[in-house]
This record gives C-alpha cells, structure tokens and sequence, in this order.
C-alpha cells in the first residue's frame, strides 16, 4: 500500500489509470461477491485520495466515484455502509478544483431511499438509515460549497433529502422514546442515533441555506408534514421548526415564518384543527424570528396575521351568526392572536407602539354597522390589539399614548357595542398599569387601604400627559357609561380605568378634574332616564367606591373621612345598593331609593376640599359650572356620535394645536394655572369660556390666513404675560398652597415649557 | 470495460398492495417473498439484464404506495426513463386510483417517459378488473399494457425485458452516439445522461 501510495505521488499522470484498474478489480470482485477484496480495493481508493493532491485528484476521483455508486447499487448492506463511509471521509476533502461534470444525483436519490430502509434486521436497517444521513451529509458538504457542481437546492434534491431526514427524525423518536429537549439545545452531544444524526444534518443543511434556498427547504418540509399529517398534534412539527428557526442564519429567520404563513393562506380551506395547529407552531417560533425582523417585515407579519383573522371570521356561514360556532374555528383565531402576541413580545418597546397603532388603523371604525360579521373584526382586532398591549410596559404615558392613537381608542370605547368597550377598557388597563394595581382593583370596593397598592409619585410628564388628554378620556368614558346596554362587567372595567388613572396619574394638580368627572357620573346616575334603575345603582356604587381611592391615593384625610361618612350612612340607611359589590345587587330596587345624606353632596365635598389643603374658597361655583358646562359639552359629542359629523368636528377641533395654545396658559401651565382658576372668580371664569367658545367658533370658521394672522398677533403673548404676572403675584400671597414646591420653582418650568408650547 | 452499455432507471408506480415490491423482487431476486411489509419511502433495485447482445443495466426504483410517502417518491419520477403503472386486477378501487396516479405523473414525471400499464396478481382466482378493460384503459392513455403475477412470475422478466428493449430503440433512435446530449429523450439535466454510461474508453 504504502508503494502505491508513493507511486502515485511521484507519478501523478499515472493517477487516473490506478484508479481505472482500481475501477475495474473492484466491480468485477464485487459481482462475484468477493467482499473482502472490494474493501481491499476501497481502502486503497481512500488513502490514495487523502495522499494525493488536488489537481491530479479529479479524473481519479471519476472512477472512484463510480466505485462508490457500485458499492451502491449492490444489495449487500455491509457494501453499502462502506461506500457511504468512504464518500463521507470524500466529502470532507477540500477540492480546489472546479469539477463541472460530476453529477450527484444518483447519490442523492440513493442515499435517501437508503434512509427509508426497512431492513428486517432492526440493526442492518439502523445501520443502513444512519450510513445514508450520513450519506447526505456529505453530500451537501460536497455540493453546497461549489457553485459549479450541480445545485444542491433545486427541488428535485430537496424534496429527496428533506423528507429523507424528517422521516428518520420522527420515526426514529417514536422507536426509541427519547424525549427531546435537546430540540433546543444548540449541540447535539449523541450522534449514535438516527435521530440526532438527521437533526444535525437538517441543521446544517439550513445553516448553509442562503436567502434564495431558504424556501426550497421549507416547502419540502410543509409538504412532508401535510403528507404525514403530522400538523395535530404539532409536537413534531414544532419541533421541526425550531430546529430550523435556531440553525438558518438568523437574518433569514423572517423567510421562516413568511413561508410558513404563505402555507397557512394555501390552507385556508383544510380544517381548522390543522390550522389551529399551524398558526400555534407559529406562534412558538415566531418569537425567535422577532428579534430579526426589522421595519416593514414586522408590519408585513402583522398585517397578514390579521388578513388571516379577518378571512376566518368573514368565512363563517352567515347562516349561524349569533349562534355559537364551532369550536376550531375559534380555536383558530386564538391561535393566531395568541401569535400576534407572542411576536409582539420580543419585539422593542417602540416597535410596540408601532404595533399597536397599526393594529388600531386596521380595526373598522362604524359606529352603527349592523353587519355582525365587522362587528366580530372589529371584536378580534382589539382582541390581539389587547394581547399586544399586554406585552407591552408603559414608562411613559406620552409614549405610550401617541395622540392619534388615543383618539382612535377613545372613539373605540364610545362603540355600541358593551363587549367592544370592555375590550377597549382592558386594553386601557393593561397600558395604564404600570404598578400591576390592576389587579387588585378588579372589582369596585370600598374596603381598600393605601397598603394594597403600589404607589409611585406622579411623574413630571405624566402630569402634563393627564392635563392635556384628561378632558378627551374623561368624555370618552363618561360617555360610555351612559350607554344602556352596559353589564356590571363593563362597569367593574371602568372602575379599573378610573382606579388606575387615579393611581398613576394624578396629582393634587390633576385631582380636581378627576373629582368633577366622579360628581358628573353620580349626577348620570341620578338625572338619566334611560339607564336601568340597576346600572345607576352599580354608578352610585363605582362614584363612592373611587372617591373612596382617590382620597387615599392622594392623602387627602378630610376627603376620606367625609367620604367614609357617606358609607357610613349609606349602610346605617339600609341604602348597601349604592355600595360595591355591584354584581350583589340582583334585585332591583326602586329608584326613589335614595335617603338624605347618602349622596356625595357638593358643599361637603368642597368642604372636605378645602379642609385637605386644596383651597377652593370660591370653588363651589366654578366646580358646578365647569362641570356643567361640561357636561353639556359631552352631552352635545353624544347626539353628535350618531350623527358623526359633529362629533369629528369637536374631536378635530380638540385635537388642533391653535386650541392648545388657547389652552396653555389655562390649563397646561398646570400648577401656577390651576392656583389661578382656583382663585379666580365665577365670573371671570365664566367670561373664560365664553371667550373660549367664541374662539373656538372662530377658528371653525374663518379662514386659515386669518388664524394665522389672529394667531401671530401679539394681543395673546401680552394677556398671557399679565396673567402670569398676576399669577405669580397671587403665588407669592398664596404661599402656603405650595408646600411642597416653592414659590420660584414654577418660574424655570414656565421658562422651559413656554417656547415649547407656543412654537406649535 | 464498463460491463453495461445502457443505463435506464425505472419506477415503479401504484397503489399501496398491488405489488410493486413483490414485482420487483421477482425480477431482480427471483423470488416471491411471502407477508412482503408495505416499503418505506423508496427502495431500490439494481438488474442487469442482456438484450441483443448487449448489456443493459436497470436502475429499479420501488416506490411506496403509501399516501404519506407521496412527496418523496414523486421526487424520483422526474429522473425516470419510464414509468410503470401497477394495479391489483383484483381490486376495483387500485383500478380507479389509476387517473389519479396519471395526473400525477403527468404532474411530476417527464413528458417523454415510457409509461407501462401492469395489472398485477393475475394468479388469483377472483379478478375484478377483466383484462380487455385495463387494455383500454392502457390504449387511451397511450400506455404499454401487461398482466402479470409476481408469484407464478408470469410475464414478469418479459416486462422489463420490454421497457429495456423499447428505451433502447428510443435511446438508439435518437442518436446515441451523437455527442449532443440534448438529443438524447431524457431529461438531461436532472437525470445522469445515458452518456455518462455508454462509453467504451
């Protein structure tokens, strides 16, 4: 051997005429099935190829090529696994040169049918399923690398080798029961089984996929598990993928996930189980694609998640709207929202909001549709717009509230529909709560104590937040609480909201609109004449229940004690319907029901105010005429929400900034400005919203170079002037107000907050 | 020398029972193997066989009936020199599936392949299919027709001996020593060219 080997490096033109006669002796030993002579012969074969270098290398390598097919085609098992193994240790040579004419698909096609090998002999057959993984291998070790050689990745090799290797992997797992948490593990530490052999195969195969061969792998693998209907259950399917999401070069991860939701639209018509199924395995691998995918593929993912929502909604016959459906369909839709969110989660917090936004301009806005089916869009939309939310963690509420985003929400929560606004409460929940309150405000009560929540001070921008947005979210709310068709769930739902933004928002800067949003409900509660006799009683239940928390939340003692009395009385009258728990109250009482004294009464109230350091001394008449004005205002967008037109206008009108700037030295110069309207006497106050009023019409109706011109004039910037001059003349009297901040701290926070504001 | 002249590869086509594996063992084994199980994916064969003095070697391909296994053996019907069709002359239902397998074939398999209809298994007493039906059948679809038993080996070499013969007429028809592949039936690129093997160096 050792002289062969010599003579052929020292005599490399002879290399090709060793191999021809090497050819020839071992074809002919192997039809007269002198075995050991064939293994003699490969042997020499082998080093001969390992001694030998590269540019004499390719002719040889024809003929031992076509020894290797030889041993291939005999039906001796022991030739077979011999032929496989000298290829392998072939595949692992590097070849320099380019080989144009070798072909492999012989190797392909017999290597795989060797992987289906059902020898009787469990341990030939084992044997022989391994040596043609292996097989495999090499080949795509030998082909992937070369361009020239015949491509690997068409789909004549692929739906051999796939397939090939997936059925080792699943057969082989239900033989030999090995639960497989190395599914995840990126080693595979035993590779004496067929099974962890095909994985890694599988592994490599796609880790040296390139964007372009991606699909070519994955369609294989659909088709494979189609045939095998191994979609229910999906442990194997799930498994398949995540192999497939770890090992593929993570930039294509996205490919994945694309494909294999192109595959759920081509299934659009199997039976929701599989889909069920597929759009679950989704869901588990979708999250390892997420940390890859980057600007319109997120979106792109989501919208056809979405697509794919809404197709099985509208798929449901017409003929059983209303009736319960079947159960896989649901099943379904779960499945996907559940993937909705499961993408969400590993994505970055701004992507998020992104998400969310996106998800909001897909939900349908109608106010009145009568078509059941948008209505159940509408349903899911926020159902997976909620999952994202709970996703996501607010740090800030700006942040998370971008304007149109708010407005779409609070348009949403105004929907006739008590299941949409109970969604919409929930997502409002789960983006408020950023001190996991929420749960334990889930039902209205009175017995509640600072030490049940976690408390953090009120941020500096939050506060600007809730003073910009308190009016829109307040409407919205109360206007939804006048719904008739509210169940005591969406009333517990509001409690939350309002317990929550009590909790994370408000500050004794902020508390006075809160409280007024509170009396106008009790006064819903008394005044309406639509809503049951039993929804104004959950009111009057959630009206005490929240004062009771606000009064806690911000430390006001005599607010607490006053409201405290009220319960007092409420139970000492046998009056218990006014109090939580809502639900309890089954029977419904007369409404006239309402003895003196246990009603949240105004001059006590201010009083309690007053008392708690809130100097309101003139308050009284502000308090009711703001709240009726404001009332009236919500009352107008009510009328105008069935109509619509009206009701975008005073949305739009709201949301212009030349309103904000009206605003601003009102409302949003917050501390300085609310000890002003505090002070500030009915009258002017009055004069105020007059003014604001005709201001508001004028920027409705006249034109924009005069806004502009109006706008520019400088009769604004002076009054605004004397204001805050005024203002902090009656800050340096009014002193004792500030007990926390000092009387030269608002003037840096003007100072910053001015330009700002007026630069819109 | 290369101890054949001709390489055709060969799949075998049908319905999960009809046979194909006991077919093929006949052929290449001579044997008739009692409680054959149902094959796995592929299986495959190698007969070399003589045919006017001439050798010829035939790749036999052995797919399973099994539905499951459909993707990976329609992976192997585009390399094929020809197709052969089998159904159980004693079931109905084998018969029927025929038009489906076409489809499929047409579907995945080269335009040009030889298609060869057998009905298999005609050593049973209780034929359901008689065999001018599966002739017409064979004739529309301009198909090859054949009966055989594996087990009595009845027509059995005569089947391959003929689809041999036929590619070796086609393969020499065409020009097999021309060197252009592309005048060669087959699908050159995907399948290994049958000059690959023809030649005598």
């Amino acid at each position: 051997m050792e002289k062969l080997t010599f003579y052929a490096l020292s005599s490399p033109e002879k290399l090709d005429r060793i191999g021809e006669y090497l050819f020839q002796k071992a074809s002919r030993d192997i039809s007269r099935k002198r075995n050991e002579f064939v293994m003699i012969a490969m042997e020499a074969m082998d080093q001969l190829l390992v001694a030998c270098h590269a540019q004499t290398l390719n002719l040889f390598v024809e003929s031992y090529l076509r020894i290797v097919q030889k041993l291939l085609e005999s039906s001796e098992p022991s030739l077979q696994i011999l032929a496989t193994q000298s290829f392998v240790r072939f595949s692992n040579i590097e070849e320099d040169t380019p080989s144009y004419h070798r072909r492999y698909d012989f190797f392909v096609s017999k290597f795989s049918s060797m992987c289906h090998n059902n020898n009787p002999n469990l341990v030939t057959m084992e044997m022989i399923r391994m040596a043609g993984i292996k097989g495999i291998q090499g080949v795509i070790r030998k082909t992937v690398s070369d361009d020239l050689v015949e491509n690997i990745w068409e789909p004549v090799h692929m739906d051999k080798i796939v397939p090939s290797l997936l059925f080792n992997m699943h057969t082989m797992k239900s033989k030999t029961d090995i639960v497989v948490e190395s599914g995840i593990s990126e080693e595979v530490n035993d590779k004496t089984d067929s099974f962890s052999l095909a994985e890694s195969c599988l592994r490599e195969l796609i880790g040296r996929a390139s964007f372009g061969h991606v699909k070519s792998v994955i369609r294989p693998v659909l088709k494979h598990l189609d045939a095998h209907h191994m979609w229910v259950p999906n442990v194997f399917a799930t498994q398949c993928f995540r192999i497939l999401m770890f090992s593929i070069q993570s930039q294509y991860s996205y490919a994945v996930v694309e494909t294999l939701m192109t595959h759920l639209d081509e299934n659009s018509n199997a039976s929701p189980k599989i889909r069920t199924s597929i759009a679950d395995v989704l869901s588990k691998i979708i999250a390892i694609a997420a940390n890859e995918s980057v600007g319109p593929t997120v979106l792109e993912i989501i919208n056809s998640l979405l697509t794919n929502l809404r197709t099985s909604v509208t798929r449901r016959p017409p003929s059983n709207i209303g009736l319960s459906e079947s159960d896989g369909e649901n099943e379904y839709r779960e499945a996907l929202i559940h993937a909705l969110g499961e993408f969400a989660a590993h994505l970055p917090d701004y992507q998020k909001i992104e998400i969310m936004m996106f998800i909001m301009s897909k939900v349908p806005q109608f106010k009145s549709s009568n078509n059941p089916n948008d209505l159940h869009v509408q349903r899911m939309c926020l159902k997976s717009l909620l999952m994202v939310s709970t996703k996501y963690s607010s740090v800030q509420m700006n942040a998370t509230f971008p304007q149109s985003f708010l407005d779409l929400l609070l348009k949403t929560l105004t929907a006739s529909e008590d299941e949409i606004r109970f969604i919409v409460l929930r997502i409002l929940h789960t983006l408020l709560d950023r001190h996991n309150n929420a749960s334990k405000l889930s039902k209205a009560t009175v017995n509640i104590s600072k030490s049940d929540i976690n408390l953090e001070k009120c941020s500096r921008s939050d506060t600007i937040f809730i003073r910009k947005h308190a009016q829109d979210i307040y409407v919205s709310i109360y206007e939804s609480l006048e719904m008739t068709n509210n169940t005591v769930d969406n009333i517990e739902a509001v409690y939350t909201t309002l317990a929550l933004i009590c909790i994370e928002l408000l500050s004794e800067e902020t508390v006075l609109d809160f409280i007024r949003l509170i009396l106008s409900i009790q006064e819903l509660a008394i005044t309406n004449a639509v809503l049951s006799t039993q929804q104004k009683f959950q009111l009057h239940g959630l009206v005490i229940s929240i004062i009771l928390l606000v009064a806690i939340v911000t430390d006001l003692h005599p607010l607490k004690d006053y409201v405290e009395k009220v319960i007092e009385q409420r139970k000492l009258l046998n009056a218990t319907h006014l109090l939580p728990e809502l639900s309890v109250h089954n029977e419904v009482k007369s409404a006239s029901l309402l003895p003196a004294g246990v009603l949240i009464e105004e001059p006590e109230l201010t009083e309690a105010l007053k008392a708690s350091g809130i100097d309101i001394t003139t308050e009284t008449g502000p308090v009711l005429a703001h709240r009726r004005s404001w009332v009236e205002n919500t009352n107008m967008s009510m009328k105008g929400s069935f109509t619509d037109l009206s009701n975008l206008d005073l949305d739009s009108v709201n949301s212009t900034p030349a309103m904000q700037r009206r605003f601003s030295p009102n409302e949003d110069l917050s501390f300085e400005a609310m000890k002003r309207s505090l002070l500030d006497n009915p009258a002017v106050r009055v004069e105020q919203n007059t003014r604001q009023t005709q201001l508001c019409d004028m920027f409705r109706n006249t034109s924009f170079q005069d806004l502009v011109a109006i706008s520019t004039a400088s009769k604004d910037e002076e009054s605004l002037h004397s204001k805050i001059t005024d203002v902090f003349n009656k800050v340096d009297v009014s002193n004792k107000l500030s007990a926390v901040e000092t009387s030269q701290q608002p003037k840096p926070i003007y100072e910053t907050l001015f330009p700002e504001l007026f630069a819109f | 020398m290369e101890d054949y002249k001709f390489l055709f590869k060969v799949v075998l086509v049908g319905n999960a029972g009809v046979g194909k594996t006991c077919l093929v063992r006949r052929f290449t084994q001579g044997m008739f193997p009692p409680g054959q199980g149902a094959t796995i994916g592929v299986d495959f064969m190698i007969k070399t066989i003589e045919i006017d003095n001439e050798k010829v070697k035939l790749q036999i391909w052995d797919t399973a009936g099994q539905e499951r296994f459909r993707s990976i053996t329609q992976s192997y019907y585009r390399s094929a020199h020809a197709l052969i069709l089998i159904y159980d002359i004693t079931s109905q239902p084998t018969f029927d599936c025929l038009n489906d397998w076409l489809r499929e074939i047409d579907e995945y398999a080269n335009n040009r392949v030889l298609r060869v209809l057998v009905g298999n298994k005609i050593d049973k007493e209780d034929r359901e299919i008689p065999s001018h039906v599966g002739q017409d059948f064979a004739q529309r679809h301009d198909m090859r027709y054949l009966e055989t038993s594996a087990k009595q080996a009845d027509n059995v070499e005569k089947l391959f001996v003929q689809i041999a013969s036929e590619l070796m007429e086609q393969a020499k028809s065409k020009g097999i020593s021309s060197d252009s592949p592309q005048s060669l039936p087959f699908n050159t690129r995907t399948s290994k060219s049958i000059n690959d093997y023809c030649c005598n160096r």
